[in-house]
């Protein structure tokens, strides 16, 4: 009889196995190719002095780390790296889930209407984004001063991404404008899925729509909430280079610079590559330590519904 | 069970690192103990090279033949003239199977071959993502002092005579000849200068002057590509310093090395003062910061600003643009004192022959083959810019302002500094302090000792 049970079940087990290993191991060797050996390689090269022309590395231990202790620039970029992830959290989880809420739980007629549009920015290319801001801008021709000056005796001139205070503030409207519409759709999606029951019982019992906000909405999307969180917190740590890049080049004087253009800069156009493998690696370093806080942070107790 | 699996795939992951940064390790170390052990015969047969050819110079021309690999950028000026030149060097040397690698990616396409020492044999340096200064630091660039100084062109000229930028040096030795030549300098309309009575300045004085004039009548008088703030380093700052450097151009070839005190002296904080001067004296259109080439352009073309810092490129590229009337003027520069020359700051876009080419002796068939005085007119003529040639180019298709630039430069009345490239730090640096001093964060002083401090990072 124990023999009987025992055969099956090995064969079992070995199938299984077989079959876990099937979906694996494809990844995982995609992973190590794609994303592990780029990490270490990338961590390698922050040990050289390499151009990135050259057939030669030298060894030079940690130097280039040294150098990063003792770049002016360096904090600069930590600074608006942190300003872009501070505001971009706050007004895009603001907006998106205002926008979410009231196209869900107002039952707006045009809600069809409303989602493709606010959803349109993300299908629009980076590019055409960072151009398309650059008009609006612009000094003398853009849109923006056009219609600010409607409002003013005197034309206004302000130049919104040459003034060196006012350039870090100018990279903030493109970079949400062109988040909200995806993370609309999370929360969208995540309010769908609450029972209406819920809120009809809520609503007998006498609460009103801030109240189920609060009390209902909330609670149980926040687990949507707190992905979308630290998406926005991630992606912008590694990927703030594009807006930058296609708005300022990290200028005036790098009033605009982030960490992940300036590694574009020193590895590309200042020929200094392994600094720039130097550069990610703090870069990464910093988006694990941020990762770890927020999950901390956000940390609640999973409501079941 | 589970565990079992767990260890394994565990196991499996922490090989899989070992063996990936291994593998890391391993190519690096072949990339550097390999270099040497390959230097010695490449430096062997650069000496050799040019002692063969002499023996057999006229015997040599036949021998050209093989694979020839080109790779040049292609932007601004197109590739019509490499079209054409490399087909009539085609028909001299059927024997020579030519392969063009160009495009306006092209140098970064062809780094990884430049990385792995697989190089073609002639290279064209312009555009996005090259830098000579680079190249010869990483070692890239054939030693060409030698062969340079005697070598014939196809009509039998001496290649160095016509050229007007030498071959630029380094250190004591050449490794490039530039192809294009340019000047910086400063743009204006003739048609606006005439039509509002302003006077077009001859020196500082007289720019101030007619400023003010340009001011009063509600105009800015300048303008500069804010986001990319070389146009305006090229354009006035430059020639700022040979003019207050007693019109000596020592100066820049002194900042290109890096030398000690070349960015901290009299001449430069003088050139600065001019600067802050006419920022405090709102010669400045604020439009300026932050903007492209493009949009600085745009504005100048629209007469909302009277001047702008350029180069000799600027009449080709704003072409479809340009409004009716409009006629480009062309002055090399502006910040020479009264009685002063001018001073022309040129650039250059320069053909190099890889240390590692593989068919050297085509490469330098195919330099002697351009640097004529027939080709230098068919560049004018195709791409509207100056060939680094004299060539009589009157009776060319070049453009007026090019014409107009190449009289200054005949002149007794300019003085053509030599050609320089600050190394990419330098140039970062110069651009950000510039920008800097411009909207009032920093002072002369200061600009002077963040670049010194960037020149001592660089020694």
């Amino acid at each position: 009889m124990i023999n009987l049970d025992k055969k099956p079940k090995a064969g079992y087990a070995a199938r299984r196995r077989l079959f876990i290993a099937g979906f694996l191991l494809p990844t995982f060797i995609l992973f190590c190719v794609f994303t592990v050996y780029p990490l270490l390689r990338g961590l390698y090269l922050s040990f050289f002095d390499w151009s990135g022309g050259s057939e030669t590395m030298n060894f030079i231990g940690f130097g280039n780390y040294k150098d990063l202790m003792n770049d002016d620039i360096i904090p600069t970029a930590i600074k608006n790296d942190y300003f872009l992830v501070f505001w971009k959290v706050i007004l895009i989880m603001l907006l998106a889930t205002f926008f979410a809420v009231s196209l869900t739980r107002l039952k707006l007629r045009e809600y069809g209407f409303y989602r493709v549009i606010f959803f349109f920015p993300n299908i629009i290319s980076v590019a055409v984004i960072g151009v398309l801001w650059s008009f609006i801008y612009n000094p003398h021709l853009g849109f923006l001063n056009s219609f600010l000056s409607l409002f003013t005796r005197k034309p206004v001139e302000t130049n919104w991404l040459g003034d060196s205070h006012l350039a870090m503030w100018s990279l903030l409207p493109p970079s949400v404008w062109a988040g909200i519409g995806f993370y609309m759709l999370l929360i969208i999606a995540s309010i769908l899925g609450i029972p209406s029951s819920l809120y009809e019982a809520a609503g007998i019992d006498g609460a009103g729509q801030w109240k189920q906000f609060t009390k209902i909405t909330l609670p149980l999307i926040w687990e949507q909430f707190k992905t979308s969180i630290i998406h926005i917190v991630i992606t912008t740590l590694n990927g703030s280079f594009i807006i930058v890049k296609l708005m300022t080049d990290g200028g005036p004087d790098n009033q605009t610079q982030v960490l992940g253009y300036y590694l574009y800069q020193m590895g590309f156009k200042q020929f200094h590559l392994s600094y720039g493998a130097t550069i990610g690696v703090l870069i990464l370093i910093l988006s694990i330590i941020t990762t770890l806080i927020l999950q901390r942070l956000l940390r609640r107790d999973t409501i079941e519904m | 069970m589970n565990n079992n699996l767990r260890k394994k795939a565990t196991g499996g992951m922490a090989l899989m690192l070992v063996l990936m940064s291994l593998a890391g390790c391993g190519s690096g170390s072949k990339e550097t103990t390999t270099q040497p052990t390959q230097e010695t015969p490449t430096t062997k047969t650069e000496t050799d090279q040019p002692k063969e050819e002499t023996k057999d110079a006229p015997a040599a021309e036949p021998k050209v033949s093989g694979d020839f690999e080109i790779q040049y950028f292609v932007g601004g000026y197109g590739d019509a003239w490499w079209k054409e030149m490399l087909g009539e060097f085609q028909k001299k040397y059927p024997d020579v199977k030519i392969k063009e690698s160009a495009g306006s990616q092209i140098n970064e396409q062809m780094k990884p071959r430049w990385i792995q020492g697989n190089p073609p044999d002639l290279v064209y340096i312009d555009g996005a993502g090259s830098n000579e200064t680079q190249m010869v630091k990483d070692d890239q660039l054939m030693d060409i002092t030698d062969w340079v100084k005697q070598a014939k062109n196809v009509d039998g000229e001496a290649l160095t005579d016509p050229l007007i930028a030498p071959p630029q040096d380094y250190g004591g030795k050449n490794y490039t000849i530039p192809l294009v030549f340019g000047s910086w300098g400063t743009f204006y309309d003739e048609s606006l200068f005439k039509e509002k009575g302003w006077d077009v300045p001859k020196d500082w004085d007289s720019f101030l002057a007619v400023s003010d004039k340009i001011k009063a009548a509600g105009i800015n008088p300048y303008i500069h590509t804010g986001k990319y703030p070389y146009y305006i380093v090229g354009g006035l700052l430059n020639s700022g310093f040979v003019s207050e450097n007693g019109d000596n151009p020592q100066i820049l070839k002194d900042q290109e090395a890096n030398k000690e005190g070349s960015f901290k002296n009299d001449a430069v904080a003088k050139t600065l003062q001019k600067l802050v001067d006419m920022r405090d004296k709102g010669f400045f259109d604020n439009a300026s910061f932050g903007i492209t080439h493009t949009d600085s352009q745009m504005l100048f073309l629209q007469h909302k600003d009277a001047m702008i810092p350029n180069g000799l490129w600027l009449e080709n590229e704003m072409k479809k643009d340009m409004p009716q009337g409009f006629k480009f003027g062309f002055i090399p520069s502006v910040m020479q004192n009264p009685g002063g020359k001018y001073i022309a700051i040129p650039y250059t876009s320069n053909i190099a022959i890889a240390k590692k080419a593989k068919n050297p002796e085509a490469a330098k068939a195919f330099v002697e083959f351009i640097f004529t005085k027939k080709a230098a007119v068919r560049w004018a003529e195709l791409t509207g810019a100056l060939m680094n040639v004299k060539a009589d180019l009157e009776s060319s298709g070049a453009s007026d302002v090019v014409k107009t630039a190449m009289k200054y430069f005949n002149g007794s009345d300019t003085i053509v500094a030599p050609v320089f490239k600050l190394n990419a730090d330098l140039e970062q640096a110069e651009n950000d302090a510039t920008i800097a001093l411009l909207q009032k964060t920093i002072t002369p002083e200061e600009w002077m000792d963040r670049m010194e401090k960037t020149a001592a990072k660089s020694r």
